[in-house]
């Protein structure tokens, strides 16, 4: 017994009984993203395959347990679906260009205790692999506001189904902009969490401003927390009119 | 009326204008900025490769190192305007090392010898990426601002007090208060929590009802987290990835996971409280027990995807050192918990403290809906 195991203990008696058979499948559903990352690990130490493509892979499988495992295949969570699919595809272009031109692959001159003994030639891309890991890292919130906004318009469509599509399409939008906030605050206050070693770090090191914004550490935690904020609202308008576009369809045919 | 009609948003072509100049400003002058740095900056006018070499480890992992010769100006300093020759190597993979090419600019240091053909000489250093990160750093506010609008004002306006709460504290701390670091990220708590709901859902019983389930929420999966570390003696927790650091680490280790956990709760907490305050408010006369059953079926949505949200969040770091742990030969079994093992407890803690919320939040908002009730 060790202090994960009893922590993942108490969450999963506290899932199940707060959540009743959702919350259990919500436990293994965090099992099986476990498995995505293991997944990607395995994939991803192999030079010849590109990072980039694993990541992809990886997006859809994380997206099908968020969206299929958990809820179902339905029109929602299929519109959900292809809604993320879209703004992660186009978030990683420019996140692997701007991590490309940023250079904030590997690991900083802060860091260089951690890796001594290791050997760095190791032939992985390392920026494709950064790219990755602020991919991924905002998945779970993209998944969120896609599902949140394609199951309120269908709602919303069903309780008055004579919404045209832009009116639809706006109240999707509304939907998305009260998650906005919420969602970004989570992730903000989860990085935070995750790099306040860095940050104390940053001030006993005495780091002036200058160095502290061109450090690699940190342009590289700046890029992951505003491309997480990006992607969260990216998304909005895209799930927000596909989902307006199906409904509209729908009552046509 | 006024109030109505900016709530539909529209979009106020005024703030954009100003938020336009501003940016273009910043953007000239962060590409100007080099004068104000003391670390020379050159901008690489040619990068030729010298020498490349495949390299084998003991590990079998192949890789091609190159080393390139860069002609260089200088930015600022002493030697403003001269050239000067740079040495760097730099590997395919790229763990600790860039290439640079034509038009970057690094940080270098200058060496006391000069070349044959009488230029100064030295070693690359850094990229300057200051750039970089005020270009982002607009992307992100136009397009919060753009979908947005008034919405993603206010989500920029408290995560811009957030992070400057948070570096007034870190200054306390580390000047300061070096023992008291619970006692500071305690009380930056209840402030992150404050501006951040008050700022989404403005001054009115929802927002109270949430504030209060937030922090009751933190701070009992905070005890469980704790209790349970001091149980089980830490064992399975391996902290040698904070170990850079001079402090004591088991506390800095404490205080992210109630950093880390506070906005994940928040937002549970919110989401229960303005839904059962709009059931409430759509038909007043509606059962408790109606009310408490709809809490707990929004509860239920909500649980598996926040903590799926705090789940990546947090993992997803480690990957870049767990392949590199896995490309020396560590068996997985090593490399795991070596990297995993704090931020799997940061995810887990993240995750009770989230499903805790779900009963908390709801009678906190029955217990402010039936003194309303009462009071009506």
């Amino acid at each position: 017994m060790n202090v994960i195991m009893v922590l993942a203990a108490i969450l999963f008696v506290l899932m199940a009984l707060v959540g009743g058979s959702k919350g259990v499948r919500s436990f293994f559903a965090l099992f099986l993203n476990f498995g995505v990352l293991v997944f990607m690990l395995f994939f991803m130490t192999n030079p010849d395959v590109n990072p980039v493509i694993v990541t992809f892979f990886a997006s859809i499988l994380v997206c099908c347990i968020g969206l299929f495992f958990i809820n179902d295949v339905n029109s929602k969570t299929v519109i959900a679906f292809v809604s993320t699919m879209i703004v992660i595809s186009v978030l990683l272009f420019f996140i692997v260009k701007l991590s490309d031109g940023m250079m904030i692959q590997g690991f900083g001159e802060e860091e260089t205790e951690s890796l001594s003994g290791l050997s760095l030639y190791v032939g992985v891309d390392f920026v494709k692999v950064g790219a990755s890991v602020v991919i991924i890292s905002t998945i779970g919130a993209i998944l969120d506001v896609a599902i949140s906004i394609t199951s309120s318009m269908q709602e919303m469509h069903r309780r008055n189904p004579r919404l045209q599509r832009d009116e639809l399409a706006a109240a999707g939008m509304d939907v998305g902009r009260d998650i906005l906030g919420t969602d970004t605050n989570t992730l903000f206050f989860a990085f935070f969490g995750g790099y306040l070693a860095l940050l104390i770090w940053f001030k006993d090191l005495h780091y002036s401003v200058g160095e502290i914004i061109n450090a690699k550490v940190f342009s590289s935690e700046v890029l992951l927390v505003f491309s997480a904020g990006i992607g969260v609202a990216l998304v909005i308008p895209v799930a927000s009119w596909l989902s307006a576009a199906y409904l509209v369809r729908k009552r046509a045919s | 009326m006024n109030g109505r009609r900016r709530k539909q948003g529209r979009p106020a072509w005024g703030l954009y204008a100003i938020l336009l100049i501003i940016c273009a400003g910043s953007l000239y002058a962060v590409h100007h900025n080099q004068t104000l740095y003391d670390r020379p900056i050159a901008e690489v006018l040619t990068a030729d490769v010298t020498e490349q070499e495949e390299t084998t480890d003991v590990h079998r992992n192949t890789d091609v190192v190159t080393s390139q010769m860069l002609t260089a100006e200088l930015k600022n300093g002493e030697w403003k305007g001269q050239e000067i020759e740079l040495l760097n190597d730099y590997s395919k993979s790229g763990v600790y090392d860039q290439k640079y090419a034509a038009g970057d600019e690094i940080f270098v240091t200058i060496s006391g010898k000069r070349a044959e053909d009488g230029k100064l000489t030295g070693e690359a250093v850094d990229l300057k990426r200051d750039g970089y990160v005020v270009l982002i750093g607009w992307l992100f506010v136009f397009i919060l601002l753009l979908i947005g609008r008034r919405k993603g004002l206010f989500a920029l306006i408290s995560f811009a007090v957030n992070v400057l709460l948070l570096t007034v504290a870190l200054d306390l701390y580390v000047d300061h208060f070096p023992s008291g670091l619970l006692v500071i990220i305690g009380l930056c708590a209840v402030l992150f929590t404050a501006v951040s709901l008050l700022l989404v859902s403005g001054f009115n019983d929802k927002t109270y009802a949430a504030i209060i389930a937030t922090l009751i929420g933190t701070t009992v999966s905070l005890a469980i987290a704790c209790l349970v570390i001091w149980l089980m003696e830490g064992k399975g927790l391996r902290y040698e990835e904070m170990q850079f650091l001079t402090r004591p680490y088991h506390t800095v280790f404490i205080a992210g996971l109630f950093i880390g956990s506070l906005g994940a709760i928040m937002d549970v907490s919110i989401t229960i409280s303005s839904s059962l305050f709009a059931l409430y408010e759509q038909n007043p006369d509606i059962a408790d027990s109606e009310l408490l059953a709809s809490g707990r079926e929004i509860g239920k949505d909500v649980m598996g995807t926040i903590t799926s949200i705090l789940f990546f969040a947090y993992l997803t770091g480690s990957l870049p050192m767990l392949i590199l742990y896995l490309k020396n030969a560590a068996p997985l079994s090593f490399a795991l918990p070596m990297n995993l093992s704090l931020e799997v407890a940061r995810a887990l803690t993240g995750g009770i403290g989230i499903v805790l919320t779900i009963p908390v939040a709801l009678h906190t908002v029955m217990y402010f809906i039936r003194r309303r009730g009462a009071a009506a």
